[in-house]
């Protein structure tokens, strides 16, 4: 590991200025619990690494809007935080079910929102939850804000749209009336492995009928995918079983899962159409 | 004047001696220590997996600001002319010699005064390779005309792998036999023959604290401080190496963050004592977790298992193939070739035998010992094959292996005679414990459920020797001067509990010295759970000595027999003054018949034997081929508990270990590159993982020539574990899985055979 020059700025302007927009070994880092993995292992190798812990205000909070449509979470909050928030536990109980599978005490003591997303992680718990949730964030650069969607943030295999010089200061969860939402870690070795895949769905049912719905597929592919042509199916529709094994098949359809240490593309491929199915029936109440 | 109470420490869970220590976090080990001047050595791999080398380009690294020195085997041979090591062969070179033949294996070593600097300068090194074919797999291996070595050079420590020197155009590095009765009109005679081939994946160690070693060279005399479980042995292949007396040669260890078989033999010793040597200062080397993976691992294996069998049951013949892949280097897989070899047709009473061991070589990483020297393995294959022979013939799995197990007073395959062997009690109370003749509720719909059990059985690494001091000083204080390690297992503890029963003191005020070569006397290593019966026997044997001593102290000072004047005052009366000492030695070799090499017989072929059972129950997803191991049993026999809880622990470490081996980890490997080489990856198991039902016992028994009864533990829960496993999935699916590790995918294909492309 070669030196690098640590600043811990205490405001969201001064972070900023700075971070570089052409130099990508200039780096803000949040909990630091994925980025320095990288750097041990040496893959990155920063110069200057701008600590956002320190900022507060700007990159803090989780508060609800004032006509209660959505929840904003500063970037900023941990992931303890954001599991022991009465609020994020009334509104988005999702989140509270998803923290006990996820990475472990120390982790989320100091691992952030923001930077869970920044990373671009496939392998992420969180991030396809926030897209069956409809999320979206606030950047900041140098040319700007910008607000868009977590969907649209995620470009390849740990790529994002972020642009060097950019952070994400907030996101914005939208609260459905109704809405249920549910996560399927699906791993395939130890406990605390990485999820061979992942199955985030939010739906708004309406009596037996799935009224609208999202699906995400998270892990097996190079980034959080969300996968329409299931959707469709279940879409107004009663959710029985041939029509939850329709839409299995649909989804492993409407992507190309490849193989890799944690299962054969096969087997993940039925590991996705039962977990769609299991999930489903759960929200549904069946 | 008052004497203690008579001592009572045998059978007590007295506290680990050093738990302040460790919990305190001011225990010491190897990676705490810093030297003045000591430069830090990064090392450089080799990214193929057999090649020859056509240049190392080291100047780039040289050039970086804070490289002291960047060294390669042409620096190496200025100091060590023959720079090859091993317990077996003298096949490994402390740096690659003109050959590379695994991926991941040392090339160069870049020296710094900063750690940083060095790994930095590393990452600069290029090394170009005339790339050869690759041999992977061990029975391919068997085989191949891709020979990993040119030359086989067996060490001068094995006298029966001597004739192997010189031998090439071979992978073989050691083919073990043992012939015992008439294999071939067993099966003649039987009514049913079976037969099948089991194999296991390779695994690491994953000790918590990864290899280091640091070497201090002064004019004519070294010290090694390194975290081994066999610093004698380490002086004595050092001062091999060097060609200096052994006494010019000093290793310490202070406490290990686990060693399970690893740490044994050469790992970065003879690397760090060359480069002290060439640079004059100390040099230490510490692992990173990553890198652990190219130190040493366990050997998979690959056993045809067929046996003969009459038509009430009894087992009347048993041939056991089995084919070790020992990786690039030999290591102590001739050892386990043998020693796993020996009790290839497990636990059972068999009139005809035959088995054949071989250690192969490939262009893998070395393997070695692993909690158990391959008994693991083997028990894999033997208690699998006779689960599914007793379900075929439609025979109650416990009662076929009652009918057949072997009782003490008889002779097991390799004709020495079982005793002190609770192999009926370990298999009664697994199955009482799993409640086998009670009603079992399989399951049904999408859950199913399943039980299965087993029993296995090993020999011991023999012969060894352990040699103990024990020191009275002048106030009567003791101290124990011994080379066993304590890595967590306990060993100081259980050592101070035998000294303190012999001498009548408190085994918590006894100090056990940890192991320095230049105090502590000699001991073969601690390992194959051995520890407790020969240093146990050692420490047993050396406070007799002394206390016999203090007892002809009082005679000379004429004391009645049986004065209960204190040492402290006996030894005041005699030199005057506060003074003196009364040192006791011990040394213990068990009695040993050095097998028939053709025929593998021997009156004396272990000075105990290790027996476990283990029963597990399992919930299977059927949709998805997930299970969870629900109840987990393993029952030993250790003979005397000497400390209970500490065999506790030992047992459910073991345990846990092995529910890793059976169930969640791998070394993968593709073209002969490592495709998982980190703990993000390599998935051991974490607490979650440990069954809801997890009960470790052991059994009333005594081995009568252990000290007050004992014999080890560290090893004993690993062996039947993963085929008790293994049976319960077969219960619970209709079809047993041959090849470890059990994963939801292979439960998933086994029970949807037909669903080739999901």
């Amino acid at each position: 590991m070669k030196n690098f020059d640590l600043e811990e700025p205490e405001s969201l302007a001064e972070a900023l200025a700075l971070l570089d927009e052409d130099d990508s070994a200039v780096r803000p880092i949040g909990g630091g619990t994925a980025l320095m993995l990288m750097m041990k292992a040496q893959f990155f190798e920063p110069t200057r690494l701008v600590s956002l812990r320190k900022v507060g205000g700007a990159l803090g909070g989780i508060d609800l809007s004032e006509d209660g449509s959505s929840l904003r979470v500063g970037a900023g909050t941990t992931f303890t935080q954001l599991q022991q928030s009465p609020l994020v536990q009334k509104h988005l109980p999702v989140i509270g079910r998803v923290m006990k599978t996820l990475a472990n005490v120390r982790v989320r003591n100091v691992a952030t929102v923001g930077g869970n997303l920044a990373h671009g992680d496939p392998h992420l718990d969180l991030p396809p939850v926030w897209m069956a949730l409809d999320a979206a964030v606030d950047v900041v650069g140098p040319s700007g804000e910008r607000r868009l969607a977590v969907a649209d943030l995620f470009q390849g295999y740990y790529e994002t749209s972020l642009a060097d010089g950019e952070v994400i200061t907030a996101l914005y969860a939208p609260l459905v009336e109704d809405r249920r939402a549910a996560y399927a870690k699906v791993t395939t070795r130890a406990s605390h492995d990485w999820p061979a895949l992942g199955v985030a769905v939010s739906l708004v049912p309406d009596g037996d009928v799935i009224a609208d719905i999202r699906i995400v597929l998270g892990a097996a592919l190079d980034m959080p995918t969300r996968l329409t042509a299931a959707e469709n199916v279940l879409r107004g529709q009663p959710a029985g079983d041939d029509l939850l094994a329709t839409a299995g098949e649909t989804a492993a359809e409407e992507v190309d899962i490849e193989s890799d240490h944690r299962g054969s593309a096969g087997y993940k491929n039925h590991l996705l159409k039962i977990y769609l199915g299991r999930v489903v029936r759960e929200l549904m109440g069946r | 004047m008052t004497v203690d109470d008579p001592a009572h420490n045998i059978s007590q869970s007295i506290p680990r001696l050093e738990g302040r220590q460790k919990v305190t976090g001011r225990a010491e080990y190897v990676h705490h220590l810093r030297l003045p001047g000591m430069l830090y050595g990064k090392i450089f791999r080799s990214t193929v997996p057999h090649g020859r080398i056509l240049s190392v380009d080291v100047s780039e690294a040289a050039a970086v600001p804070g490289v002291f020195r960047v060294v390669t085997i042409d620096d190496i041979r200025e100091v060590l002319p023959d720079p090859y090591y091993g317990p077996a062969f003298h096949d490994q070179p402390v740096l690659a010699d003109g050959k590379v033949r695994f991926a991941g294996e040392p090339v160069a070593v870049v020296l710094a005064k900063d750690p940083r600097v060095a790994a930095q300068a590393v990452a600069l090194i290029t090394a170009e390779y005339d790339e050869l074919p690759s041999v992977d797999n061990e029975v391919e291996a068997m085989t191949s005309d891709i020979h990993v070595h040119d030359e086989l050079k067996p060490a001068a420590s094995f006298p029966d792998l001597n004739h192997l020197k010189g031998q090439s155009g071979t992978n073989v590095a050691l083919g073990y036999k043992l012939r015992h009765g008439d294999v071939e009109a067993g099966f003649a005679a039987a009514d049913h023959i079976f037969e099948h081939t089991l194999t296991t994946q390779p695994v690491m160690h994953t000790p918590m604290e990864p290899f280091v070693s640091v070497a201090d060279v002064r004019d004519d005399h070294m010290t090694l401080h390194t975290a081994s479980q066999g610093p004698s042995f380490v002086r004595i292949e050092i001062a091999r190496l060097l060609g200096w007396p052994e006494n010019r040669v000093r290793v310490k260890v202070p406490f290990l963050g686990g060693g399970f078989g690893g740490k044994l033999y050469i790992k970065l010793e003879a690397l760090v004592t060359a480069l002290s040597l060439l640079v004059r200062q100390p040099v230490k080397i510490a692992l990173s977790m990553e890198e652990q993976f190219f130190m040493v691992t366990r050997h998979p294996c690959t056993f045809n298992i067929k046996s003969g069998v009459t038509k009430d049951g009894k087992i009347i013949a048993r041939a056991c193939e089995v084919i070790w892949n020992g990786g690039a280097y030999a290591d102590i897989g001739p050892r386990v070739t043998q020693k796993a070899g020996f009790t290839a047709a497990g636990p059972y009473d068999i009139d005809n035998v035959s088995i054949d061991s071989y250690a192969v070589y490939t262009n893998r990483p070395p393997a070695g010992a692993l909690r158990g020297f391959g008994a693991p393995q083997i028990a894999w294959a033997y208690e699998c094959h006779t689960d599914m022979i007793a379900r075929e013939m439609g025979i109650d799995q416990v009662d076929f292996r009652r009918k057949n197990l072997l009782r003490n007073g008889r002779p097991q395959a390799s004709g020495t005679l079982i005793r002190d062997a609770a192999l009926d009690a370990v298999l009664d109370r697994a199955a009482e414990r799993l409640g086998w003749s009670l009603p079992f509720d399989p399951g049904g719909g999408r859950i199913k459920r399943g039980r299965g059990l087993a029993v296995a059985i090993k020999g011991i690494t023999a012969p060894t020797t352990s040699v103990a001091i024990v020191n009275l000083y002048g106030d009567g204080s003791c101290g124990l001067y011994i080379g066993t390690v304590d890595m967590g297992q306990g060993s100081d503890t259980v050592m101070a509990q035998i000294a303190a029963e012999v001498l009548n003191l408190d085994a918590s005020k006894i100090r056990v010295m940890h192991t320095d070569t230049d105090v502590t006397p000699y001991d073969m290593g601690t390992l194959g759970s051995r520890s407790t019966f020969h240093m146990g026997t050692a420490v047993r044997l050396a406070a007799e000595e002394a206390r016999d001593k203090i007892e002809a102290l009082r005679v000379e000072l004429d004391e009645p027999a049986g004065s209960n004047i204190p040492l402290s005052e006996l030894l005041r009366r005699k030199y005057g003054m506060q003074a003196g000492n009364i040192i006791g030695t011990g040394s213990f070799i068990p009695e040993y018949e050095k097998p028939d090499p053709d025929t593998g017989q021997s009156r004396a072929a272990t000075p105990f034997w290790g027996v476990g059972a283990a029963g597990a129950e399992v919930e299977v997803d059927t949709e998805t081929g997930q299970f969870e191991v629900t109840r987990l049993i393993s029952v030993v026999d250790v003979g005397t508990a000497i400390n209970p809880k500490l065999v506790e622990a030992q047992i459910s470490g073991a345990a846990i270990m092995q529910l890793g081996f059976t169930t969640t980890e791998e070394m993968l490997f593709q073209d002969g590159q490592l495709l998982n080489g980190s703990l993000a990856d390599y998935k051991i198991p974490n607490m979650l993982d440990v069954p809801r039902d997890f009960r470790n016992e052991f059994v009333e028994s005594r081995q009568q020539d252990g000290p007050f009864g004992a014999k080890g533990a560290g090893e004993i829960s690993t062996m039947a574990l993963s085929p008790a496993v293994g049976n319960a999935v077969a219960d619970a699916i209709g079809t047993y899985l041959l090849d470890m590790p059990i994963t939801p995918e292979a439960v998933y294909r086994a029970l949807h055979p037909a669903d080739g492309d999901a």
